[in-house]
């Protein structure tokens, strides 16, 4: 026997009627937390603290670790231990895995084993075990969703409600949990406008931590620049993509306490994520960039592309090496970036360009993998949505940016 | 199975040792995760599915959940139900008892209802819906070992006879 609605409804009534009591109720500290955190008249400065605080602890915990130890262990010790006894200076294999032989640091020598490394447990390990940290004890105390709400009135005007604030923090992270999170959307329409938008504009923790190290100064602007094209991006996909966006109610769960074995639990899952997923894309992106270099196919595309980087976007033609290593790591990315000769605003640009391009390889093919649980029209509509969007992102955002240098008058 | 962010994948962690990710936000879990546990000597397999408040999915993650409900006729369902939202629970636990499956209750975060002074008559629920109801506190592991220890005593109960006992449906 099947019952309706409205008859399962009233059977539940009765049933709670027998087996449930409420007590009188006392007001806890817990409803106080929770009071000064959703007001949006307390709850917002609370929020920009709190973020600021992650931004902060974020800074101190990775530099802490890459500048005060990575660093120097790297560089003097890790690099001309392996110049040294690396056999075959000046092969090819040489090149490939050690790099330059005169480098004296490991953002310059660019070979597997040094750069390759560096980058990886160097510089991006630090950096997101400090993110995972962070954010898995604002998942696991219950703080996240009332950001949710309090962000809600923002994300609404893109057409994407609540809990899309779920996926964006996860892709600070990583791009790729944070697609497959989209999935709780609730239309076609939603996620894939997430989907493509957070794959585009938020850039993950490795490359964040990148950032950090190479342009420290500029990192909140190249972070407000991706965020407000995020929202005049989202703005147009909404208007353009047929489909609904529904408008949910949101379920705040209660504050708790993070339980330490369930952080650490989360935090092992994450960062081994990392080392399995990143490191090996790290190295063959640093193997891949060096035999394009050592069989002359980057100089010809370097030419070939040159009227279109330096003149649209006002960088070096050389940026078409850490634009090809960016197809698999982003974070490798910036830091070939920052060996190449140019004007720090030519630097800010190149970092943000490498953000919009295409997104990394793992999150490119979670992309196409959302798109077929859609169905193979899914699959045609992810893939060509999302080129068609990053295409149309990276010039007109991207060159955007160049005319801002010009206008005042730094080019 | 249960509503979004009442503990499934806690729950299914502490019986299958398994590291699923657990977070205090509905949507962690979107899709289902296999593992297994000893049951009076032999390996079960349970299977740790997305939140939905109903049969009739409304997103992604919760067709999921639907799917893998029809998808495995022969199983015994642990629904799983926030104690502070029993009416809500209910309402699944209902729908599941209708499609005639067994199914035992777990009344999780039982301390936060404890917290917020609301009683729950488990005897009386256990009564009423003809299934094993047991209190639980997943995160410190409490009343998971009574749950496992009472799952052999799901069976699936006469829907009629629910109405009956809790006194109809007008």
């Amino acid at each position: 026997m099947k019952l309706a609605i409205d008859e399962r409804w009233n059977l539940i009534d009765k049933i709670a009627k027998q087996v449930v009591k409420y007590g009188t109720y006392r007001s806890t500290l817990k409803d106080a937390i929770e009071e000064i955190t959703v007001k949006p008249l307390t709850g917002i400065p609370i929020a920009i603290a709190v973020l600021y605080g992650f931004w902060a602890f974020f800074g101190a915990f990775a530099g802490f670790f890459t500048d005060g130890f990575f660093v120097k262990f790297f560089d003097n010790h890790w690099l001309p231990w392996l110049q040294g006894v690396f056999p075959g200076k000046g092969g090819w294999l040489y090149y490939i895995l050690v790099g330059d032989p005169t480098a004296s640091n490991c953002f310059e020598a660019f070979g597997a084993l040094t750069s390759g490394l560096f980058v990886a447990i160097g510089v991006v390990l630090p950096a997101i075990i400090a993110f995972y940290l962070f954010l898995t004890i604002l998942e696991d105390s219950g703080y996240l969703p009332r950001l949710a709400v309090l962000i809600d009135t923002v994300l609404h005007k893109i057409g994407l409600h609540g809990f899309a604030i779920v996926p964006m923090i996860l892709s600070l992270g990583c791009n790729v949990p944070a697609v497959a999170a989209t999935r709780a959307l609730e239309t076609k329409k939603q996620r894939f406008m997430m989907a493509v938008l957070l794959a585009i504009f938020i850039p993950c923790g490795a490359q964040l931590g990148i950032m950090l190290e190479i342009i420290p100064q500029y990192v909140g602007f190249v972070m407000i620049y991706l965020f407000a094209g995020f929202f005049i991006f989202g703005f147009i996909l909404n208007k353009l993509i047929p489909g609904k966006s529904p408008e949910i109610l949101l379920d705040v769960p209660p504050y708790q306490m993070p339980i330490g074995r369930n952080v650490r639990g989360k935090l092992w899952i994450r960062v081994k994520g990392f080392f399995t997923v990143a490191i090996p894309f790290v190295l063959l992106g640093v193997i891949i960039v060096n035999i394009m270099y050592l069989t002359g196919f980057l100089g010809w595309l370097a030419n070939v592309l040159e009227p279109v980087l330096c003149g649209w976007f006002g960088v070096p033609k050389e940026t078409v090496g850490p634009l090809i290593a960016a197809f698999l790591r982003k974070d490798l990315a910036v830091a070939q970036l920052s060996t190449i000769n140019m004007t720090i605003y030519q630097l800010v640009t190149s970092v943000i360009l490498v953000s919009l391009y295409f997104p990394c390889v793992a999150t490119f093919a979670m992309l196409i993998r959302e798109g077929k649980e859609e169905g193979w029209r899914g699959v045609l509509q992810y893939l060509f949505g999302s080129l068609a969007t990053l295409t149309a992102v990276v010039f007109l955002w991207g060159g955007l940016i160049h005319l801002v240098w010009i206008i005042l008058g730094v080019v | 199975m249960g509503d979004p962010n009442v503990g499934k994948s806690v729950v299914f962690n502490r019986l299958t040792g398994a590291k699923v990710m657990e977070s205090n936000y509905p949507g962690t879990t979107v899709d289902y995760t296999r593992g297994y546990m000893r049951l009076d000597g032999k390996d079960v397999e349970i299977i740790d599915v997305p939140g939905t408040f109903s049969l009739e999915p409304k997103d992604k993650a919760e067709e999921v959940a639907v799917k893998m409900l029809r998808e495995n006729r022969d199983s015994i369902i642990i629904c799983v139900i926030d104690s502070t939202k029993l009416e809500r629970g209910l309402y699944l636990a209902l729908e599941i008892i209708e499609e005639g499956y067994p199914i035992i209750i777990a009344l999780n975060m039982w301390d936060i209802a404890k917290d917020k002074s609301i009683q729950i008559d488990v005897k009386k629920l256990e009564k009423v819906l003809g299934v094993p109801v047991v209190p639980t506190i997943a995160v410190s592991g409490e009343g998971i070992k009574e749950l496992v220890s009472r799952i052999k005593e799901a069976s699936p109960p006469d829907i009629k006879r629910v109405v009956e006992r809790a006194g109809g449906v007008k």
